[in-house]
C-alpha cells in the first residue's frame, strides 16, 4: 500500500517538486521513497510501479512465508522430503543466490546464506523473547553447534539454465536476512534508472540507494544516526548522488537475556551476535553490496575490514565500537558534507 | 518646569517608542514561526503534530488494540510503551534532532522531529 505527500514548496525546481512515500509491507521494515516529480501524480504512479517490484522481490526473498502461484525461498526451506531438494524457481531467486555466494567469498565466509539453520534458532528465542522478556532464552550452544553442521554453501547448488536451486544437505536452511533487502533495493534503484527516473532516493530499513541528484544538481543529504544516546549531532551529513549507504547496528533489533542485550547479526564462528560495534555504515555503488559488507565487516577487526574493503572499488566504511568511538576508511570523509 | 506643549511631546514620543517596541516584538514573535515539533503519523497519514518544547503524555491509538504512549518531555520525545510484539520503539532512545524517527511498524506509527528551521534537515536519517 502506498501513502504519500507532498513536501515544502519551496524546494520546487524547474516545474518539480518533493514528494514522499512509505510503506511498512516489505522486508519487515519501513520503506520510503523521496523524488522529485512534475506532479503527485506522477510521482505515485512511478512509487506505486517501484514499490509493487519490492513487493515481488520481498514474496519471492520471504523464508518465513509461502505464496499462491509460485516457489519461493520459503518453498526451498520447507522441502523435507527425501534428501536433495530441487525447487524450480523464478530467475530474481538464482540471481540473488549466485550474488550471494560471490559476496561470501569476498567476505572470506562472513556472510553466508547457508546459516539459516543457526539463524533460525536466533530467530526463534528471540521472537519469543521481545514479546515476552520475562521468559526470554538463549539458543543452547549445543543446539547451535549442530545447525552450524548444516551451513556448507557449496551444498547449494544452482543450475541457472534450469533455474534451479538444490540444497545437497537435507538440514541446511538458507536464510538471505544479511542480502536481500540490499540487493532488492539494488534492484528497484536499477529499474527506476532505466525507466530515465533522477533525483530519487529509497530507504528499505536502512538501505539507502540514491537515483541521481536533486533537480537542482545538489546531492542528498543522509543523517546518519549517533547509535549512543547523546546530546551530540548526528554522526555525519553524508552526501548521496548514486551511491549506496547501509548501516548495520547492534541497537535496533535486539533482545535481552538476564540484562545482556544479545543482537540480530550472529558471527559465522562464535555461533553468538558479533562483538565490538554500535554500528557499522558502508558507503558504495550497490546496495546489496553494501548490506552485505556491512554484516561482513561487523564480524570482523577493523583492520581485517579495511583489508577487504581495500581489493573492493568504490567502498566506504564507518565503524562506531562500543566505547562510542568512530573510526573512517581514507575516502569516508568525502562523503561527509562539511 | 516644562511646557505644556513639551509635555505632550514627552507623551507621544514615549507613546510612540511604546508602540514601536510593541510592533518590534509582535514582528519578532511572528517571524521567529513555530518552534520544532513532533509529528505522528498512522499508517502514512499524518494524525497529529505536538510542540517538542511542552511535555506530553499521549496514547496514539491504532488499529485493532494497537497502542503506542509518545512522552514529549525536556524536549524529547519517545515511546514509553507499546502493544506491538517487538517493542522495538518502546526500546529507541529518545529523539530530538531534525528528521529523527521512531517507527512502529506492527502498529503502522512513525513519530517524527520536525524543525523550524530546515537548512540543516537532512533528506533522510538512517
Amino acid at each position: 500500500m502506498l501513502f504519500s505527500c507532498t513536501a515544502c514548496g519551496k524546494e520546487s525546481h524547474k516545474n518539480l517538486e518533493k514528494f514522499s512515500a512509505y510503506s511498512f509491507d516489505y522486508f519487515d521494515t519501513a520503506t520510503t521513497i523521496v523524488g522529485y516529480a512534475e506532479s503527485q501524480k506522477a510521482f505515485d504512479e512511478m512509487a506505486n510501479k517501484a514499490l509493487e517490484r519490492l513487493g515481488e522481490y520481498h514474496r519471492l526473498y520471504d523464508i518465513y512465508k509461502r505464496y499462491e502461484g509460485f516457489e519461493n525461498l520459503c518453498t526451498i526451506n520447507d522441502l523435507t522430503d527425501g534428501a536433495h531438494r530441487t525447487v524450480t524457481v523464478d530467475r530474481r531467486i538464482i540471481d540473488l543466490l549466485l550474488y550471494a555466494r560471490e559476496m561470501h567469498e569476498q567476505t572470506d565466509g562472513m556472510v553466508n546464506v547457508a546459516m539459516g539453520s543457526v539463524l533460525k534458532l536466533w530467530h526463534d528465542h528471540r521472537t519469543v523473547g521481545m514479546s515476552d522478556p520475562a521468559n526470554a532464552t538463549l539458543p543452547p550452544m549445543d543446539k547451535l553447534q549442530e545447525a552450524a553442521q548444516h551451513t556448507d554453501i557449496t551444498k547449494m547448488v544452482i543450475d541457472e539454465k534450469a533455474s534451479t536451486v538444490t540444497l545437497t544437505d537435507p538440514q541446511m536452511r538458507l536464510d538471505v536476512g544479511a542480502i536481500a533487502k540490499g540487493y532488492a533495493t539494488e534492484q528497484v534503484a536499477k529499474w527506476l534508472e532505466e525507466q530515465g527516473v533522477s533525483g530519487w532516493l529509497l530507504n528499505v530499513g536502512g538501505n539507502v540507494r540514491a537515483v541521481g541528484a536533486k533537480p537542482d544538481g545538489t546531492p542528498w543529504t543522509a543523517g546518519l544516526e549517533n547509535p549512543e544516546d547523546t546530546e551530540a549531532d548526528y554522526l555525519a551529513y553524508l552526501q548521496l548522488t548514486n551511491e549506496a549507504l547501509v548501516t548495520s547496528g547492534s541497537y535496533q533489533r535486539y533482545y535481552i537475556v538476564d540484562g545482556k542485550n544479545y543482537h540480530h547479526i550472529i558471527h559465522p564462528d562464535t555461533l553468538l551476535p558479533a562483538e565490538g560495534y554500535l554500528s557499522v555504515s558502508i558507503i558504495c555503488p550497490d546496495s546489496g553490496m553494501g548490506d552485505a559488507l556491512s554484516t561482513a565487516l561487523f564480524c570482523m577487526s577493523i583492520e581485517e575490514g579495511k583489508a577487504l574493503i581495500s581489493r573492493l572499488k568504490g567502498v566506504e566504511a564507518s565503524w562506531v565500537t562500543d566505547d562510542g568511538v568512530q573510526t573512517v576508511t581514507d575516502g569516508w570523509n568525502k562523503y561527509v558534507k562539511q | 518646569m516644562k511646557s505644556k506643549q513639551r509635555v505632550r511631546n514627552d507623551v507621544i514620543f514615549i507613546v510612540a517608542l511604546l508602540a514601536v517596541i510593541a510592533i518590534a516584538g509582535a514582528c519578532l514573535y511572528f517571524l521567529r514561526g513555530e518552534g520544532d515539533t513532533v509529528t505522528v503519523s498512522i499508517d502514512g497519514k499524518v494524525v497529529a503534530t505536538y510542540p517538542l518544547d511542552e511535555d506530553l503524555v499521549k496514547d496514539i491509538h491504532t488499529e485493532g488494540d494497537g497502542l503506542n504512549r509518545l512522552i514529549i518531555r525536556d524536549g524529547k520525545a519517545w515511546v514509553e510503551k507499546a502493544s506491538c510484539p517487538d517493542g522495538i520503539c518502546a526500546a529507541h532512545k529518545p529523539i530530538h534532532r531534525e528528521g529523527e524517527s521512531i517507527i512502529c511498524l506492527p502498529n503502522k506509527v512513525v513519530i517524527t522531529v520536525q524543525t523550524a528551521d530546515t537548512t540543516n534537515e537532512p533528506d533522510i536519517v538512517i
